[in-house]
């Protein structure tokens, strides 16, 4: 047989066919948006039947949810239960039921999407590193310690007193952000002797922009952000600050649980760790294996753009059909009459016509009133 | 603080010859991470030049740099983001084949991620395209399935 690209294989052996259907499952099952997969099984009828005969948007559903996979048995579509299909014999209401399955498992997966587990997009840079790239602060973004082959952590470099902060920057999945908690994982390094856990005393949360925003941003790309940048807390403004909370000298996924959900606004996340209790020779080390932000991204018709070197941002809102509205809001330590300021500075002439049209309506409508009862 | 290195046993090279004809040299621990080559040599030796029929000599380099890292335990992500940055969406699609034929687990998997990520957000079309499946739904078909599954052709990136 001759293999050549993709492309040129004859439709008789399309991708799926030819690969034969584990390996298919395999790059399909990659696909983590639901909205992805369907549009997948659009692709043609034999993709279709693929998608819907291995069940991969329950797959998908119970991937996003494990915590429920041991626990539900069956789904009802339209109050009609859907049998499992291995009871059923008639092979034409097997494919009919395996149709509502995954049409009901796709649905739910796509309603429930938009509340994901970590709200993470990127890691940005730490504040200092060990040994780059092996320790970097990428590998916190892999859960657990370690992956197939390696641990997976990162650590910083050594202090000779144990008082010496570090701070993780991430990029968060959204400029706007409500976080309800945030989880961390401290190292333990099992391969070394006594099997040390390099966590922190305390910990705390940031969530901010970048003051010089192009500069970090372009940095960002350019894979050069560097510790300085972010050891130096001044470059970026600040609009959550979370309290300090104790960390526990253990190696599991600790939870730090907000006060209250916190509306982040400016799409960085810092994590502030201070007090090493580990040492390693002379220095103090601190170690993360895995860091998690739980909450909603607010993804669609909300923006937020910033204006340097001011630190004014502007709240947008997109719906759909127009993008008129815009509300501007200045940073928290300025005068509240300014904030009146730069609202009014922002209505246009179509809201004041609108507005007096509503008020002419409003007037009509009274004197109608009055008219009738006389 | 950095685990030990995995040391490798022989420093012997098996030499691995393309469809095209060109020959490359590789490590055999490395070429014992691809369970056709292996399975070759088991049968050929591993003084002869092994060919390979179905692997030519524009992806067979790039295989060998992700196994050369691979044996010395020096695959991170920054590496993997660079090792697929410049690639177009044919040539993961040649490595990806490749790695199948070859039975190369690891870069299997890691290029299957990839190309998912490829597909993200992408159009119908496009899926089509890039694997040149024909679209053989009716008219009727395709445009009851559209309606159906509204919701799921919304936020679709541009096709390039």
């Amino acid at each position: 047989m001759i293999f050549g690209k993709i492309s040129e294989v004859k439709t008789k052996m399309d991708f799926i066919q030819w690969l034969g259907p584990d390996m298919s499952i395999k790059v399909l099952s990659y696909l983590d948006h639901p909205c992805d997969l369907v549009r997948v099984s659009s692709v043609s009828r034999s993709w279709n039947r693929f998608v819907i005969e291995n069940g991969l948007c329950k797959q998908l559903f119970f991937e996003m949810f494990p915590e429920i996979s041991d626990v539900v048995d069956s789904v009802e579509v339209d109050n009609m239960m859907i049998e499992p299909v291995t009871n059923m014999l008639d092979n034409c209401a097997n494919w009919e039921c395996l149709k509502r399955e995954h049409k009901a498992y796709a649905v739910m997966a796509f309603k429930l999407k938009p509340y994901v587990k970590n709200c993470i997009s990127k890691a940005i840079a730490a504040s200092s590193t060990n040994n780059y790239p092996e320790e970097s602060i990428v590998n916190t973004l892999e859960p657990g310690d370690r992956t197939e082959n390696r641990a997976s952590y990162w650590l910083s470099e050594g202090q000779s007193s144990p008082g010496v902060p570090e701070s993780l920057v991430y990029k968060l999945c959204s400029k706007i952000c409500l976080i309800t908690k945030i989880r961390v994982q401290p190292f333990q390094a099992y391969f070394q002797d006594g099997s040390p856990i390099y966590s922190a005393y305390t910990i705390r949360f940031r969530i901010g922009h970048p003051r010089h925003h192009i500069k970090l941003e372009s940095a960002i790309a350019h894979g050069i952000a560097t510790s300085n940048m972010v050891g130096d807390t001044t470059q970026f403004v600040w609009t959550y600050t979370s309290p300090y909370y104790q960390m526990l000298q253990e190696n599991q996924l600790q939870e730090f649980t907000l006060p209250e959900p916190a509306l982040g606004i400016g799409g960085v996340l810092l994590v502030e760790l201070r007090g090493r209790v580990q040492q390693q020779g002379l220095y103090y080390y601190i170690g993360i294996s895995h860091v998690q932000v739980v909450g909603l991204p607010i993804l669609q018709a909300f923006d937020v753009k910033t204006y340097q070197p001011s630190g004014k941002y502007t709240l947008k809102y997109c719906p759909p059909d127009n993008c008129i509205y815009s509300a501007s809001s200045s940073r928290s330590d300025s005068n509240n009459h300014s904030r009146l300021w730069s609202l009014t500075s922002s209505i246009t002439k179509l809201d004041v016509i609108l507005f007096m049209m509503h008020c002419l309506v409003l007037v009509l409508g009274i004197l109608l009133l009055m008219t009738k009862k006389l | 603080m950095a685990q030990e290195a995995s040391s490798s046993t022989s420093s012997k090279t098996i030499s691995l010859k393309t469809g095209d004809g060109e020959i490359f040299e590789i490590e055999a621990s490395a070429a014992k991470q691809m369970k056709t080559v292996q399975r070759l040599i088991d049968d050929l030796g591993d003084d002869i030049t092994i060919p390979l029929h179905n692997v030519f000599s524009k992806e067979l380099p790039k295989i060998i740099e992700y196994y050369k890292k691979d044996i010395t335990g020096e695959i991170t992500k920054d590496f993997e983001a660079e090792f697929v940055k410049d690639l177009n969406d044919d040539e993961v699609k040649v490595l990806f084949l490749a790695a199948n034929y070859l039975d190369a687990n690891k870069l299997f998997e890691f290029l299957s991620q990839n190309i998912a990520d490829r597909l993200e957000s992408k159009s119908v079309e496009y899926v089509r395209k890039y694997f040149g499946v024909e679209n053989d739904f009716t008219p009727e078909e395709e445009s009851k399935l559209r309606e159906e599954r509204a919701w799921s052709f919304r936020g679709i990136k541009e096709d390039e």
